[in-house]
């Protein structure tokens, strides 16, 4: 069929107008509902230390991109208290009575799991950054995502390079939360022992109550491993690092925490503690990624800090949801959740890509290194990135089956 | 060395600390039988300010000698100004204020510090390990070890040995005859509650190069606090010693025995004692 000159300039003018006008025909749309946005972190208790930062990242995202996304976004806290009970509680009056269907957050897993769980009865979208692998395994559902890498990933980023770099390093001792956080990392880790021939010497188990750890660091040197490594986390590997230093552990085997939470954890343990400490981490401020460079410059312009993983994980978390949003062109968590399935995006690792079948990021995981204090550029440059990578179960081997 | 001879040894390091927390608790309950839910907040504030003087003058040593004395005074001002109205009251109410008092330093701690925890480094003469063959030890958990002994001496001395000593012991017998043989029974509470924060305090300061001083170590102290003065018996400095040392080795050789329930054995280890002894190894009846 000829096509008009007159035809032509129509059809041009309409798709010139329907691009031009898009965002803001986005915007009225999305904007006749203003969108509530709401945070889930703990705001008090003995994890405010890192919650409060993933607040600050959540609000800050929102109020840094919610416009270009062409969306009118109205921003709420909760203080989940760090406590799932009150988590789900206040996300139940939340949705109950303010009818929010879009949340964003969680330090422990045990809150994201309980508040994924809400969110998905009241047909909501909920996007987390914790560790549990079931968030996207046995217990996944349709409205979670998460966007940090689970334990699979964050042993086979950190203890298979060692294994490489090291391979004189054939005895490995590890210590363990008795938690099921700890029992993935610890399953895993023996998974790549066996599979690379290491000798696992022993293991340790704590409580989740535990800060000593002279008796568990007795045992493991006891055990006469060339490797320590640490399957707890927050406090807890805090306490076990520095207490492993008092006992001069560190001069004569490698030290490795594969679970640590960022900056924040760096300052409590200091410079002279997590000097040649091997750490794994969801994230460090020196990655570089165009993403990065742009997060890491919002940070310090509108926040006046250095962005962390706690308050990056609260920035991304946050961002992948208007991200959703203004693809669905719909405030409505079906299409939402749909247009994130598949979503592949500049984050601060790099490029990511989220998983359709389990709503889990493929981004990267870190192997980081504790620097002298002669090697640091500026008070919070405590570690350097040794390597990283991308470690994910298949469709086949995960434990996720999205009704 | 043997496995379980250095767990035992660990212990009794571990061991000591908790005596150190616990025995003003037993002292203050003794004497005054007086529940105090903040003896814990006083061990954090010692651990706090441990940090604090470490980071603005350098040393160590004049952290160990201020900090507990400031917590002590501190202590003082609380007990004068209102903590003596509720020696005629219930424990439940002593508990409620006591806790309401916990609470109000553990924030004013994070409002001040912050809610991340601080690292404090070990003083420079007591840093590093002292080795015999495969068995390494920290230099500072020895010289916590023996300034505690040394610390348990002097105490011990006090309760002994001086007329202040004298009239604590008695009072723990009776606050009502010492009262009645003129001794101002007020006076005597205050100094006591005062005694018991600045040993609080003086624990933190001891304990922050070891775990470091983070916000809510209040609570975990109280727990240890008042498990070691169950077993010890309340009132007697002879039980939290051993009561305190008990707790340390239980907890370090079962690391070894069944790791994942030294924790849970400290409290295993007291219900036994509270079923074969229920005053407590060292307690009166």
């Amino acid at each position: 069929m000829k096509l008009s000159r007159r035809k032509f300039v129509k059809d041009a003018a309409a798709g010139a107008m329907l691009v031009g006008g898009a965002p803001a025909m986005l915007g009225r749309a999305l904007a006749a509902e203003k969108v509530k946005l709401c945070s889930l972190y703990p705001l008090s208790g003995a994890f405010a230390g890192v919650g409060k930062p993933g607040d600050v990242g959540a609000h800050l995202a929102m109020q840094a991109l919610a416009k270009d996304y062409g969306l009118d976004i109205d921003y709420v806290s909760i203080d989940s208290e760090g406590n799932p009970g009150r988590g789900v509680a206040k996300v139940l009056a939340e949705i109950q009575q303010s009818g929010t269907k879009f949340f964003a957050g969680a330090i422990l897993s045990s809150v994201a799991l309980a508040v994924g769980a809400e969110v998905h009865k009241s047909g909501g979208v909920f996007f987390t950054a914790v560790g549990a692998d079931e968030v996207t395994g046995a217990n996944c559902n349709r409205s979670m995502f998460r966007w940090s890498v689970p334990t699979y990933g964050a042993i086979q980023e950190t203890v298979v390079p060692l294994i490489a770099m090291f391979p004189d390093a054939k005895r490995w001792y590890t210590i363990t939360p008795k938690y099921v956080f700890g029992d993935s990392l610890l399953r895993n880790a023996v998974d790549v022992f066996k599979e690379k021939g290491i000798e696992h010497v022993g293991n340790s188990y704590h409580s989740l109550t535990e800060t000593e750890f002279s008796g568990y660091l007795t045992n493991a040197a006891a055990a006469k491993p060339d490797v320590l490594l640490l399957l707890n986390f927050g406090s807890q590997s805090t306490n076990t690092l520095r207490q492993a230093a008092d006992f001069g552990m560190k001069n004569k085997i490698k030290i490795v925490m594969v679970w640590a939470a960022g900056l924040e954890q760096y300052q409590e343990i200091g410079t002279d503690v997590l000097d040649g400490v091997y750490v794994g981490c969801q994230y460090d401020v020196t990655i570089d990624s165009p993403g990065n460079k742009k997060i890491v410059e919002l940070f310090k312009r509108d926040a006046n800090r250095i962005p962390s993983y706690a308050s990056v994980g609260g920035y991304i978390c946050a961002d992948l949801i208007m991200r959703g949003m203004k693809a669905a062109g719909s405030a409505e968590p079906a299409a939402v959740i749909k247009a994130l399935e598949g979503m592949k995006y500049e984050g601060p690792t790099g490029n990511e890509e989220i998983q359709a079948f389990d709503h889990q990021c493929v981004k990267n995981y870190y192997l980081l290194k504790g620097k002298p204090a002669a090697q640091k550029k500026s008070s919070d440059d405590y570690v350097e990135i040794v390597s990283f990578g991308k470690s994910f179960l298949t469709q086949a081997q995960s434990l996720c089956k999205m009704a | 060395m043997n496995l379980y001879l250095i767990q035992v040894l660990n212990g009794l390091g571990i061991g000591m600390i908790y005596f150190l927390i616990a025995v003003g608790l037993s002292v203050i309950f003794g004497i005054m039988n007086f529940v105090n839910f903040a003896h814990g907040a006083f061990y954090l504030l010692g651990a706090y300010l441990c940090y604090a003087i470490a980071a603005a003058t350098d040393s160590f040593w004049l952290a160990l000698a201020v900090g507990p004395l400031a917590i002590g005074a501190l202590a003082w001002a609380a007990e004068t100004r209102f903590l003596c109205r509720l020696y005629r009251v219930e424990h439940m109410y002593q508990i409620l204020v006591t806790l309401g008092l916990a609470l109000v330093i553990q924030e004013l701690v994070v409002l001040i510090w912050g809610p991340i925890g601080t690292h404090v480094s070990a003083p420079a003469l007591f840093r590093g390990v002292l080795s015999y063959g495969d068995f390494a030890y920290p230099k500072y958990r020895l010289f916590v070890i023996g300034f505690s002994a040394v610390l348990a001496l002097t105490l011990w001395l006090l309760l002994e040995r001086t007329r202040y000593g004298a009239i604590l012991r008695a009072g723990t017998e009776s606050t009502e005859m010492v009262s009645l043989l003129g001794i101002d029974i007020f006076r005597l509470f205050s100094l006591t509650f005062a005694l018991g924060a600045y040993l609080a305090g003086l624990a933190g300061v001891l304990a922050a190069p070891i775990r470091g001083a983070e916000p809510f170590m209040g609570p975990e102290a109280l727990t240890i606090a008042f498990v070691v003065v169950v077993i010890g018996g309340m009132g007697s400095f002879a039980g939290a010693l051993a009561g305190g040392l008990l707790v340390g080795v239980v907890q370090s050789v079962m690391s070894s025995l069944w790791s994942e329930g030294a924790n849970v054995m400290i409290y295993v280890a007291m219900a036994l004692v509270i079923l074969l002894r229920p005053r407590g190894l060292f307690g009166r009846t």
